[in-house]
């Protein structure tokens, strides 16, 4: 029931993401043809009440791509895409983003990056993980991010986020992939690094 | 008409009260969370609550995050403003069911954010005077404390009044 993570925790699980959102960038650009940069990821661990406003305008209309994470541990991969990327991504794709078909592609991308990153964090971490089949919905980000959170949000006030930006090369068109660890999530991964308590 | 109004953001696990005639208390993009608003019909008094989950456990002091324990805090809050117990109407919003996410911790979180903050009213001899809850969009609820006024807003649709003071001393007469 941490109230916040010291410095080192923080700085390991950037690393974490750093290397998951990069196996994620290299399944995304290898998808599309293109290749995919990927920001220094951010571990947000902020008051609940302050995460949302960290992650983007509230009332901003996003679609996301939604994969639970089972396993060793509960998580939810979460990717938002702001409407005009959205219909970049799927034109790359040569589908029409409104369409249920654009969709699919949506939530094919994200179980492709989420499957990537997976792969990178139980070579890390040794916990097994698999993803469940992702869900999309296109609403207002508060109501995703803050439903995303809710499931990990029991034991504790502080909420833990892993934000990678991916961006296309020669597209304009750039995601958000995050990992909500879910409830213990955060203590097993930090355990398995060797760097509870 | 009402010109700039003052607006406070009742963010996740917060909650608010006011008696600021012009005031509007707001929470943005409910999902599963449940906006429940307390209003004091006859005078400008009324309160909002940002409910993440439904019943507190021993890891968390934060009595706005649970329905359990945010229906009595708000009430509290609103009787320490002036507000007369009896006279309080309560509204809900939200408790959206966002995504199917079928991991057991997390099944359906805002159906059960619903019914336990409906047992917590109920305990609290409350009754819920309007709702715009469930259904799998997220919503924006807006409080006018001076009007007793409550306003709810569906992506991509228009903001629709869901409650109003005016309406509910009609309905009590």
């Amino acid at each position: 029931m941490p109230k916040s993570y010291p410095e080192v925790q923080l700085d390991a699980l950037r690393e974490l993401a750093n290397i998951g959102s990069g196996t994620a960038a290299t399944a995304l650009s290898s998808m599309l043809g293109r290749s995919v940069n990927i920001s220094v990821p951010t571990a947000l661990a902020l008051p609940l009440a302050d995460v949302v406003d960290a992650v983007g305008e509230p009332d901003a209309i996003v679609t996301a791509v939604v994969l639970p994470l089972v396993g060793d541990l509960d998580a939810i991969a979460l990717l938002l895409f702001a409407p005009e990327d959205a219909s970049v991504l799927c034109g790359l794709l040569g589908v029409d983003a409104d369409s249920e078909v654009g969709l699919s592609a949506l939530a094919e991308i994200g179980n492709i990056l989420g499957s990537a990153y997976i792969r990178a964090l139980t070579m890390m971490t040794a916990l097994a993980l698999e993803p469940r089949p992702p869900e999309t919905a296109t609403d207002m980000l508060a109501a995703i991010v803050s439903s995303v959170l809710a499931a990990g949000a029991q034991e504790t006030d502080v909420a833990l986020l892993l934000d990678s930006e991916l961006t296309v090369q020669g597209a304009e068109c750039s995601l958000s992939f995050m990992l909500a660890p879910g409830k213990d999530g955060v203590a097993e991964i930090l355990t398995r690094l060797g760097l509870d308590g | 008409m009402t010109g700039e109004s003052e607006e406070t953001m009742v963010r996740m696990g917060e909650l608010s009260v006011s008696r600021t005639p012009g005031h509007v208390l707001a929470s943005i993009g409910l999902g599963s969370c449940i906006g429940l608003v307390l209003i004091e019909a006859q005078r400008p008094l009324a309160g909002l609550a940002h409910i993440v989950l439904p019943a507190s456990s021993s890891g968390s002091d934060a009595v706005g995050k649970f329905a359990d324990s945010a229906v009595p805090a708000l009430i509290e809050q609103m009787t320490a403003i002036g507000a007369m117990r009896s006279r309080l109407h309560a509204v809900l919003v939200g408790g959206a069911h966002m995504f199917a996410l079928e991991s057991a911790s997390s099944l359906d979180i805002g159906r059960r954010n619903e019914q336990a903050a409906r047992e917590a009213l109920a305990r609290a001899g409350l009754e819920v005077r309007a709702a715009a809850t469930g259904g799998n969009k997220g919503r924006t609820v807006r409080v006018y404390v001076e009007e007793g006024r409550v306003t709810v807003k569906e992506p991509g649709e228009d903001h629709v009044e869901i409650f109003s003071s005016l309406q509910a001393a009609g309905a009590l007469r």
